[in-house]
Order: C-alpha cells, then sequence, then structure tokens
C-alpha cells in the first residue's frame, strides 16, 4: 500500500496557483524527499497532506484513506515555522500536543518523560518554553511530531538549528522509526542530507513536479558523467570548453560536469602536462544539487 | 469534542494560573472592599472634639434659638459644639472682633459667630474659624441653626408662632411604586442601579474577554504554534476551544467576585444598620426570570463579539494591528453603552425597540429594558433569536477568516482580501 498519493492536486491564491495539478506517490517504509526552490509549493503541498488547507482541486490519499480530520492524527509534522506556547512548561505543552493527536493525558505524560529524557531536557520539563535555547525548543518540537507514533512523519527541514551531535541524534530517531515501518517525509534544501538519507524523491518548481522517482535510479539516468577531482597545483586545466560544460569549487574537492562524448582521460592528460598533482580523480554521477540546479535552471529559461 | 475540551482545558488552565488572572481577581476585590469599608471603620473609630464657640448677636434676640439649633453630635455622642459665649449688642464690635480672633488664634476658642443687625432683612452672618473648609459637614448645621432662628424671629414679629406654622407646612412625603406583570414594588431607586448594574458587567464582560479571545488568537499566531494546532484539529474546533475557555476564566472571576461582592455588601448593610436603625437600603432583588435573560443575554453576546474579536486576531500580526482591527467591536459595545439614555427615558419607544433588535445592540439594551420595564416577552425572545442567530453565523465566518488568516503573517488584510479570503477553503 502507498502511504500517500497525491493525484491532481491544485491550490490556489488570487492570482497564484500555489500547487499545480501535482501528483506523487510515496511508498510505505521511505524515505521520501520533497525537494523545490523556495516559494515553489512545498509548504502549502505539505498544508494540504495535513488537512490545514483543503485542496482546490485533487485528491489526497492518506494510507488508503481519502484524507480527513481523521487522517490528521496519523501523520506527525515539524514544520518550517517552528513555534511552541512560549509561557507554558515544556512537559505541559507537550502533553497537551501529544493528546490533541490522540494519545490519552497519561499516556502523553509516559512518552513525554520519555522522549525528554533521550533528548538530556528531562531536567527542563517544569521550565517556561520561553527559558529553552533554541537548539533545544527545536528538540521539544520534533518530540511533538514523534511523540504519538505516528505511522507517517512529515518533517520540514529537521535539522536546522540543531549542533552536530543533536542533528546526529534526530537522524538516528529518524532511521529507528523508519525501522518500525514508519513512512518519512523530508522536505530541505540540504541535498547532500537527502542523498544519504532519500529512496525516492519529488522536485517541484512553480507548484509542478518536474522530476520523481526513485533517487538512484534518477542519479542513474543521468550516467557517470561528472569528474570529482582532488589535486594540488594551478585549477586552469579544467579550462576545456570543448571537454567541460561547468566546473564547482568546493575546497578540496572540485567537481566538473564533462560534455556529452568528451573523453575524461583528456582532461588527465591535460592536468598531468601541466604539473599538476592529483590525488583523486573519479567519474561519479552528478550530485542531486547539480540535477536540482539543472531542472529548475531550465524551468526558469 | 474531545478536542476542544483539550484546548479549553489548556486555555482556563494557562490564564488562570498567571500572575495578572490573580492579582486581578483576588486584589482587585480586596482594594474595592478596603475602600469601601476603611472609611466606615475610620468614622466609627473617629472621635473628634467638640468645638468651642462664641456668638456675638447683634440683634439681641436670635442668640438663644442658635445655640437650640446646633443640636449637631459626634459619632462618639458629644455635641459638636458648645457655645461657651454669647454676647449680646456689643458696644466695641472692632473690639470684640480683635478680642476674640486673638482667643482663637490662641487656641482658646475654635470660632465664632457674627450675626449683624439687619440679619433679618438679609445681611449674611458670619462664621470665623481658623479652618471653615474642615468642617464643611457642619457648615450646614450651623447655616440650618441660623436660618431657623430668624425665621421664627421674623414670624414671631408678624404675629405667627413658628411651632404651628411648621406643623401647617410639613411636606408629604411621595412613595413611587411600579407596577410589573408580577405585582406591585416599591421603587427607591433599585431600578435604575439594577440596570446600571447589569449593562455595565455585560460592556466589561464583553470587552475584557472579547480582547482576552483576541490576544489568546494573536499569540500562538505570532508564536507559530497554530501550525501545528491546526495540523491536529479542525480550525473551528480550536476557536471554539478557545471562546469556551476565556468565557471559563471570566465565569470563575465572577463567580469570586460575586462571593467577596456579597461579603462586602452584607458587611455594609451591616454597618449601615448598626449607625442607623431602622434605615431600609433600597432592596434590589432581581426576579428569577431576569437572572435567565442576562444569562441568555451575557452567553450570547459574549459568542457573537468573542468570535469577532478572534477573528480580529486572525487578522492582525502585532499587538498595533490588533489595536486598530478591534475597533469596529469596540466602539460597537461602546455605542451601546451609550445608547443607555435613550433606553432609559423611553424604554418602549419605536427607537428603542428597534435598537434593542439589533444584534451587535441586543445585549445590553436589551437587558437594560428588562430591567426597567420589562417589555413583552416576543420581544425579549425576537431579540435573543436574531443575537443567537447573528452570533452563530458570526462564528462561521470568524472561523473561516480565522482559517486563513491564523497562517498568513505581515500585512493586514485589506477588506477586498478578506472577501476573498472567505471563498478560500
Amino acid at each position: 500500500m502507498d502511504a500517500l498519493v497525491l493525484d491532481g492536486v491544485t491550490k490556489r491564491f488570487d492570482t497564484l496557483t500555489a500547487v499545480n495539478h501535482l501528483s506523487l506517490c510515496v511508498r510505505e517504509g521511505a524515505v521520501f524527499g520533497l525537494l523545490g526552490p523556495n516559494g515553489a509549493g512545498k509548504t502549502t503541498t505539505l498544508r494540504m497532506i495535513m488537512r490545514i488547507m483543503i485542496p482546490d482541486e485533487g485528491t489526497i490519499q492518506v494510507l488508503g484513506q481519502p484524507a480527513s480530520d481523521r487522517t490528521q492524527d496519523l501523520i506527525g509534522y515539524l514544520p518550517e515555522e517552528r513555534g511552541l506556547y512560549q509561557r507554558m512548561k515544556v512537559r505541559e505543552a507537550l502533553v497537551f500536543l501529544a493528546a490533541l493527536k490522540g494519545l490519552s493525558e497519561a499516556e502523553a505524560a509516559r512518552r513525554v518523560q520519555t522522549w525528554l529524557e533521550r533528548f538530556e531536557l528531562s531536567a527542563w520539563g517544569e521550565k517556561k518554553i520561553n527559558d529553552l535555547s533554541k537548539g533545544m525548543q527545536q528538540k521539544a518540537q520534533f518530540i511533538a511530531a514523534v511523540i504519538h507514533q505516528p505511522p507517517i512523519l512529515i518533517l520540514d527541514e529537521p535539522f536546522t538549528g540543531l549542533d552536530p551531535i543533536n542533528a546526529a541524534l534526530v537522524k538516528d530517531i529518524m532511521l529507528e522509526l523508519r525501522g518500525g515501518g514508519a513512512t518519512i517525509i523530508l522536505s530541505t534544501h540540504r541535498m547532500e542530507q537527502v542523498e544519504m538519507m532519500c529512496d525516492s524523491i519529488c522536485l517541484v518548481n512553480h507548484g509542478q513536479s518536474v522530476l520523481a522517482g526513485d533517487l538512484r535510479a534518477i542519479k542513474q539516468s543521468y550516467g557517470k558523467n561528472t569528474l570529482r577531482i582532488e589535486y594540488s597545483g594551478d585549477g586552469n586545466f579544467l579550462d576545456l570548453p570543448e571537454l567541460v560544460e561547468s566546473v564547482n569549487h568546493y575546497g578540496t574537492v572540485t567537481e566538473a560536469k564533462l560534455k556529452t562524448g568528451a573523453d575524461p582521460q583528456e582532461i588527465l592528460k591535460t592536468a598531468v602536462a601541466r604539473g599538476v598533482r592529483i590525488s583523486r580523480f573519479e567519474l561519479v554521477e552528478p550530485p542531486l544539487n547539480d540535477i536540482f540546479i539543472e531542472k529548475v535552471g531550465e524551468a526558469h529559461a | 469534542m474531545r478536542k476542544i475540551w483539550l484546548v479549553v482545558k489548556r486555555e482556563y488552565l494557562t490564564r488562570v494560573r498567571t500572575k495578572g488572572f490573580i492579582i486581578g481577581t483576588i486584589a482587585l476585590p480586596l482594594f474595592t472592599a478596603g475602600v469601601l469599608i476603611l472609611p466606615i471603620v475610620m468614622a466609627k473609630r473617629q472621635t473628634g472634639n467638640t468645638q468651642q464657640i462664641a456668638i456675638v448677636d447683634q440683634t439681641g434676640a436670635l442668640a438663644a434659638n442658635i445655640v437650640a439649633g446646633l443640636d449637631e453630635k459626634l459619632p462618639n455622642g458629644q455635641p459638636a459644639y458648645r457655645v461657651v459665649r454669647t454676647v449680646d449688642q456689643p458696644g466695641d464690635l472692632s473690639g470684640l472682633r480683635q478680642q476674640l480672633r486673638a482667643e482663637v488664634n490662641a487656641g482658646k476658642l475654635d470660632g465664632y459667630f457674627i450675626v449683624p443687625q439687619d440679619v433679618l432683612t438679609g445681611k449674611p452672618a458670619e462664621f470665623y474659624s481658623k479652618n471653615p473648609a474642615s468642617e464643611l459637614t457642619s457648615l450646614g448645621t450651623i447655616r440650618r441653626a441660623t436660618s431657623g432662628a430668624v425665621i421664627s424671629l421674623r414670624l414671631k414679629q408678624r404675629g405667627f408662632e413658628a411651632e404651628k406654622l411648621n406643623d401647617l407646612v410639613r411636606g408629604v412625603e411621595v412613595t413611587f411604586i411600579k407596577i410589573t406583570r408580577e405585582g406591585e414594588v416599591e421603587e427607591k431607586g433599585q431600578t435604575f442601579m439594577t440596570a446600571i448594574v447589569m449593562a455595565m458587567v455585560l460592556y466589561m464582560t464583553l470587552i475584557v474577554y472579547g480582547v482576552m479571545t483576541m490576544r489568546s488568537v494573536l499569540e500562538e499566531k505570532n508564536t507559530r504554534i497554530v501550525e501545528i494546532l491546526v495540523s491536529s484539529l479542525r480550525p473551528f474546533q480550536l476557536l471554539m476551544g478557545k471562546i469556551l475557555g476565556v468565557a471559563a476564566v471570566g465565569f470563575t472571576q465572577y463567580v469570586i467576585w460575586g462571593i467577596f461582592g456579597s461579603l462586602v455588601a452584607g458587611y455594609g448593610v451591616a454597618m449601615a444598620t448598626a449607625f442607623s436603625p431602622g434605615a431600609s437600603l433600597p432592596k434590589i432583588d432581581l426576579p428569577v426570570s431576569h437572572l435567565i435573560y442576562l444569562a441568555a443575554f451575557f452567553l450570547a453576546g459574549y459568542f457573537l463579539y468573542a468570535s469577532l474579536y478572534a477573528a480580529a486576531g486572525a487578522m492582525a500580526s502585532s499587538d498595533e494591528d490588533a489595536q486598530q482591527v478591534q475597533m469596529p467591536m469596540t466602539l460597537m459595545i461602546v455605542l451601546s453603552f451609550l445608547l443607555f439614555t435613550v433606553i432609559l427615558r423611553s424604554p418602549n419607544s419605536t427607537l428603542a425597540v428597534v435598537l434593542s433588535l439589533i444584534p451587535f445592540f441586543a445585549p445590553i439594551l436589551m437587558i437594560l429594558r428588562i430591567a426597567i420595564q420589562t417589555p413583552p416577552f416576543w420581544q425579549i425572545a425576537a431579540s435573543l433569536v436574531l443575537t443567537v442567530g447573528t452570533g452563530l453565523a458570526l462564528v462561521k465566518f470568524s472561523a473561516k477568516i480565522y482559517r486563513v488568516g491564523i497562517l498568513m503573517y505581515g500585512k493586514r488584510p485589506s477588506l477586498a482580501e478578506l472577501l476573498r479570503w472567505l471563498r478560500y477553503t
């Protein structure tokens, strides 16, 4: 069964069509990346899935049932716009939010305790949310999203504002939930996270799907057309307009996109001839970042 | 329903626990009670001193009567004035004045009184003391005593006997009796009091708790928590829970104030009767039907306005915004209170009837009419039905505005935008 099916979903605001006949399908148990530039309609799409907004056209199915007030409780939601009751105590606020998702208050209280311990927040349970640091608030918010053990989890930029240790903790919990059968929908601008975590993606631009499917298949379809190089010396050996389409310097690593039919051997020869020391020379599939830029750039052109 | 209940509970508990609520609910009545009770206690404790005064009577015929008229007593039972000296028709007035003034300054005398020769033809008498202003209440006694003496003398000069004449010109009391459907009630101003108290309570409630609802919506919007909330329940449920939760806060506050109020009133009555036994305070007795009407209009009015205030909160993005968006509601409530006088003057005029049927004015105005002169039942029923109907429609309307507004940040919507919001789903 599919965890989530959107079919021809459209949402208009006055003259702006935020989401335009968007169809997508998320397999149960998958980690699905919903990508797209700012203003592409990602948040509106997520809000429609959460029944915060209702589509003007099209249907949404959650675990086989049409989206309704009842399917709200099947999904845990971490919105991009973070916020909690500033003047409420951490524990109270979390119990309230968990109870709203259908847990009994006793059960909610028990689980809040477990989660606070896991996130090392148990000393802060009786503190007002106002007194928490931003990162702590972020963790509390994450707890609110996962506490009712929803079969589907929507996380909008779950790692922003977290230090590497807490980010790793959140990532571990995501994998753990996935191991328990949960479906995770990840919306982020961080392409390297998507590459590491997602099975399938949908790239949205101007409210429409421009690229969708299994992430590995998508990358394979582009072929190994990118050189990943580490070197020391003058980088102008890559100025070969007949072979190289574009170059991205990341500091230690440089990625060069090849023109169709270009032989990477020619580039290596040039480099050696100019006395550049090569420590890594690898032909790879294009990074998602490049695919993103290409697809979105195409639409803009 | 469960979700609405959770919202009500959170709203209620977080509000009732705030310092503002505790101070407002407990300290305010304590303060009021203090203001009311302290003067009574002070007055009871206060002994005061008998004023030693002298009377200089240039006519030579009034002093005795004036002394008789100065019969005011201090709270401790001592006379307020003791006339220590009377001088009839003094030879050297200015010398005497100087002497009396010296005695006042030396503290031997508290004041002196000069009655001129032609006081009978209207020349004013003069009372000298160090601080006449502090004795404003006793000024009346002095004035009455002097006037009484002068009038008696005038009458006597024309051959009348003052005592007999007093009998002849004694006035007659008129008792006012209010006819109601239930029977007759003696009117001692309690109708006006009841009306104004009921209207005031409604007026305050609508504004205070309306604004509280608005702030609550604005807070959820500004902290962005609203997005999580509406991903767990319908905006309508959230709105309802909020309105009911604030209503429960208001109810708690009124119950506490009511208990305080009756304690203070009970104490006040006890004190008043202790001071002047036999005095009967105007009894404010509300028929049960009035209480039911009050409750009905109270609720209907609260729902109507609270839902509008909630919509206002959803439209605003900041406190300044909210100040402006709430203006129409606040004006409407203030206006209905200002229409008070129209109702009071002619509670059954066409204007009064029409105004009290308009849902926005109905809660306050119909309650006033009921208190002053209970209108025919059909008018009360029509007004209530209209208010409840409009209230329900406005809750729906506000829920729509709310649904869109809570997710819109930044600019306050124009009227045209607002109308478009109503079409969004």
